[in-house]
Parts: C-alpha cells; structure tokens; sequence
C-alpha cells in the first residue's frame, strides 16, 4: 500500500497521524523532486550526484553529507588558502573557478606560477583532511566571485562517529582521489623522465 | 585583506566582544548556560553512543534532560524539606563542638603556662566560632535567595540542554558562516579542538572524582568512621580542583576525628584511607585519565587556579584549566604559523 493510501485511509477512519513533520526530510524530497528543475538555482543534492567520485553515494548519503559542509563564498582574487598554511578542509567548487599556483611569494606579493585552473564541479585540498599536520604546497586564489563548499578535520571527525558508514565511504572517496592523483603524477614523471633522456642523448 | 574583509573582520570582532561582555554583564544567564553546556558535554558520548545507527536520538535526548532535571530537584526538595531541623542541629553541634575545642585549648593554655609560664591571653576558638555562627545565620537569611536561584535554574537548565542537544550543531554553522575567510580554518579547528578537549577534561575530572569519592567512602566505611557518605563526596567533589583539592577534601574528616568523642574514629585509620586513595589517584587514575589531556606545568596549574577563583569563585577555578591549556595550544599554532611564514 502507498504511503498516500495509507494516509488517506487513516484520515477516513478519523484517526490522527503519529508522524511528525520531517522539515529536513522534506526539504530534500522537495530538492530532489524531477521537478526541481524549473527552479534555476542548483541544489546541493544536484551538485553531488553530478560529481563522478561521489556517485557510488546513495540520495539518502548525499543528504547527510550535505550537513556537514560549511558553504564559504570568495571574491573574485581572494585567496582561500596560501603555500606554506596548515591545512585542514576539503574544498569543491559549487559556483566560480579557483586558480592554483605555485612559488607564491607573499612578501614579494607575487602569487607565483599558475599550475591549473579549477572548474565549478573539480575540488582541492584533500590532504589538508586527511594529514595530521599538513602544509598546503600551493596557493589558492579565486579567479571569479566563488562559492566553496568545504570539509574540515572536525567534520569528518563527527561524520565518523555519528555515521561510521557513511564517513567510511567518504574516506574510501578520498582515497580514490588521492589515487588518481599519484597515477597522474606518475604519468607526468614518466612523461618528464622519457624528455630528459631524449634531451641527454641529443647533447 | 581588502576593504570589504577587513569590515567583515571587524565586524565579527565587534560581536565577539558584545557576546563577551554579554555573558560578563548578566551572570545569571550565563552560570545556568555554562552549566547546561558542561551537563550536555559530560552526556554527548552516551547520547552518541544510544542515537548511532537509531531513530530514538529525540527519546535520548529526552531521558538526559529528564535525568540533569532530577539531578537539580532532587537536592532541592531534599534541602526545603530539612531545611530547619538541619539549621537547629547544626547551631547545637557547633556549640558542642566550641565546648570541646575550648576545653582542649584551655587544657593547653594550661600546659604551655605550666611548663614554660607564659600566659596565653587570646581567645581564637571563641572569635571563629562567632565568626561561624554569624555566616551560618546569613547564609539561613540569605535561603529564599538561593532557593530563587535555584528554581531559575530548574526552568532554564532544561531549556538551555534541549537546546544544545536539538540546535547547537545546526546554529554553531550559521555563526560559523559569520566568520571571515582568512581566519576561517583556523578558527573553525581550533574552536573544535578548544571544545573537544574541554568535554574530554569535564568528564576526565568526572570520572577521577567519582573514583576518589567511592574509594574514601568506602575506606571510611570499613574503619567504622562516621560521615563517610558526605566526606567521600566532599572529597571527590573538592578533588577536582588539582593540587589544592585533596587538601581541602580532609579537612572535614580531620575535624571530625579531632572532635570526636568516639574511641573508635580513628585519625591515623582516616588519614590513612586519604592518603591511599590520593596515592591511586596520583599513581594510576590521573596520568590515565587526566595528564594527557591537560598537559601543564604544575605552577602553571596553580597560578591558574588563583587567578580563576579571581575571576569566577570556585566554578572559574575548575574550567580555568582547560581554558588554559587552549591558550597554550592557540600559541603554539600561531607561533608554528609564524616560524613557517617568516
């Protein structure tokens, strides 16, 4: 019997509904509903099931990991985070783009050498979550007006002990992450090795 | 950091200090407020632990706030019920024990002339005990005051934990919102680890007062001394104060003994069960429980103390340590910050 059905009988039989309003519940039925998309805005929920590393997430787990973010907004050459700084979060873009660079030097006011620049959708900063006392190795600058979402070591800490399941997936995420970045970074040493070499033999 | 950070900075700085001087200004609300927040972080691990994995977190929380309300009641309805009786014998036992103090001073006035003849001329057992009598007597006036304050907090201890269990984690992220970006991280993991800390500390000194106080109670029960129910909790309760706790905590039992009558209270047995609850204290329960959390010098502790019982009575001279110990770790973060970027 459909939960309408159901209802609908016992408000026949004049009895009253012993379940509360759920406005969280709610709010994410409402933002998951197909028919979100005549709204313009971009909804968290969407935002997520649209990132590949978090897909194996279920509706019900982007829910709760939605709760534990913390929604920062930059302006445009606003620095989020620099070289050297003890990091702690997790960032995914929501809205904007964010320029990385290396060889920042802040005395100089020289934000370095431009290594990539971060789409709506990418993220950085996964080791400041997951290493104990973490340095950034670059420097992170707004390149528009930028909407951040970002995970911190607490977060995490909580997500683990409120729902271990789904801080363990997350975790297993992460890790992903962090693997595809070494397979990329081993491409390019490969990739950097092979030039040296052609470069050796020609002298 | 341009214009509009700097106005956001300021502005959060603004409203820090109002909070501050805020919770400065009305006491009242703030003592009941600090109370609920300590009571939820001594329940939060066994709130956790029945509400992983379950529906029943609005039950929990319920049976917690139900228990923290009992816990005020129950020594308030105990206090009006005794209240005059407890106040009658209280003024009878303390002019039997003024008879027998002065009677044992009288005897060594007498001694001291007999052997060396010198006269004592002063009276010191007659000016404490008037002095005792008199706050007793204010402390009775002062009642329908206290009695005041304590319905207040009854009303407001259970609002301020329903609260912290139902909105605490939903409006610290909207205040957090109002922090600005350069100092976000930062303060964000040092505020987290400023309260993980402070709840491990609370209910660290919980525990080791808990141990200490059944250890006495049970030591005193076994060598036959009277009041070892009271002087255990008085104990456990004056422990959580370090260093200067368990000398305040024997203070009672050695008065006790010293006024006693009874061949069979012991004072060697009492200090002995002090001494040896200490000792398992010192030894196992506080470098288990305790150190790792709070990881200060002693004289750092002391001057500590003093400064937090300035500043707040004897509430202040308990949360002054893990206040403390914050500061330390604030500096160490922003020395390990500076050493990196200059």
């Amino acid at each position: 019997m459909s939960y309408e059905k159901e209802m609908a009988e016992k408000l026949a039989r004049g009895e009253s509904s012993s379940d509360k309003l759920d406005i969280p519940l709610l709010k994410y039925l409402w933002d998951a509903s197909p028919l979100s998309f005549i709204t313009s805005k971009e909804t968290y929920h969407e935002f997520f099931k649209k990132i590949s590393v978090l897909s194996s997430f279920s509706d019900n787990e982007v829910r709760l990991f939605t709760q534990f973010l913390h929604r920062r907004e930059f302006q445009a050459n606003e620095v989020v985070f620099r070289q050297g700084d003890t990091g702690y979060g997790f960032y995914f873009i929501f809205a904007g783009a964010v320029n990385i660079y290396t060889n920042h030097n802040r005395e100089a006011n020289d934000q370095g050498d431009l290594v990539i620049k971060l789409e709506k959708r990418q993220y950085f900063g996964e080791m400041g979550l997951l290493e104990e006392f973490n340095r950034r190795t670059a420097t992170a600058v707004a390149a528009e007006n930028t909407i951040l979402l970002g995970i911190f070591k607490p977060d995490l800490d909580q997500m683990l002990e409120l729902h271990p399941v789904l801080g363990a997936k997350f975790l297993r995420e992460t890790a992903l992450i962090m693997a595809n970045r070494m397979g990329q970074l081993t491409k390019e040493i490969v990739a950097l090795k092979k030039k040296i070499k052609e470069i050796e033999q020609r002298i | 950091m341009n214009r509009n950070q700097k106005i956001k900075l300021y502005l959060f700085l603004f409203l820090l200090t109002v909070a501050v001087v805020f919770a400065i200004v009305f006491p009242r609300l703030t003592m009941p407020f600090g109370f609920s927040y300590i009571i939820y972080l001594i329940s939060k691990p066994l709130t956790i632990r029945l509400t992983t994995g379950s529906k029943k977190q609005r039950l929990s929380y319920f049976l917690m706030i139900l228990t923290a309300t009992l816990f005020l009641i129950i020594p308030l309805v105990a206090t009006l019920y005794n209240v005059d009786t407890d106040f009658v014998s209280f003024k009878t036992e303390l002019s039997q024990a003024q008879k027998v103090l002065q009677d044992k001073f009288f005897a060594f006035k007498v001694k001291v002339f007999e052997e060396y003849g010198f006269k004592i001329n002063i009276d010191p057992i007659s000016f404490v005990m008037t002095k005792l009598e008199g706050l007793a007597t204010d402390l009775l006036g002062q009642f329908p005051n206290y009695l005041s304050v304590l319905f207040e907090w009854l009303l407001l201890v259970p609002l301020f934990l329903y609260f912290f269990f139902m909105e605490s984690q939903n409006l610290s992220r909207e205040l957090l919102e109002a922090v600005p970006n350069p100092i976000f991280e930062k303060s964000y993991v040092l505020f987290s680890q400023f309260n993980t800390k402070f709840g491990e500390y609370i209910i660290a000194k919980f525990i080791e007062a808990t141990i200490l106080g059944t250890i006495v109670t049970i030591g005193l029960l076994v060598i036959g001394f009277p009041y070892a129910f009271i002087l255990g909790l008085v104990a456990g309760v004056t422990n959580i104060l370090p260093y200067i706790g368990p000398l305040l905590g024997i203070v009672p039992a050695i008065l006790i003994a010293f006024l006693s009558k009874d061949p069979n209270v012991s004072m060697v047995g009492m200090l002995v069960v002090f001494a040896l609850a200490n000792l398992i204290d010192m030894i196992l329960v506080f470098p288990l429980l305790v150190s790792k959390i709070v990881n200060l010098h002693p004289v750092i502790v002391v001057v500590s103390i003093i400064i937090g019982s300035q500043l707040a009575g004897i509430v202040g001279m308990i949360v002054i340590i893990p206040f403390i110990a914050f500061f330390k770790l604030l500096f160490k973060e922003i020395y390990k910050d500076l050493s990196v970027h200059l």
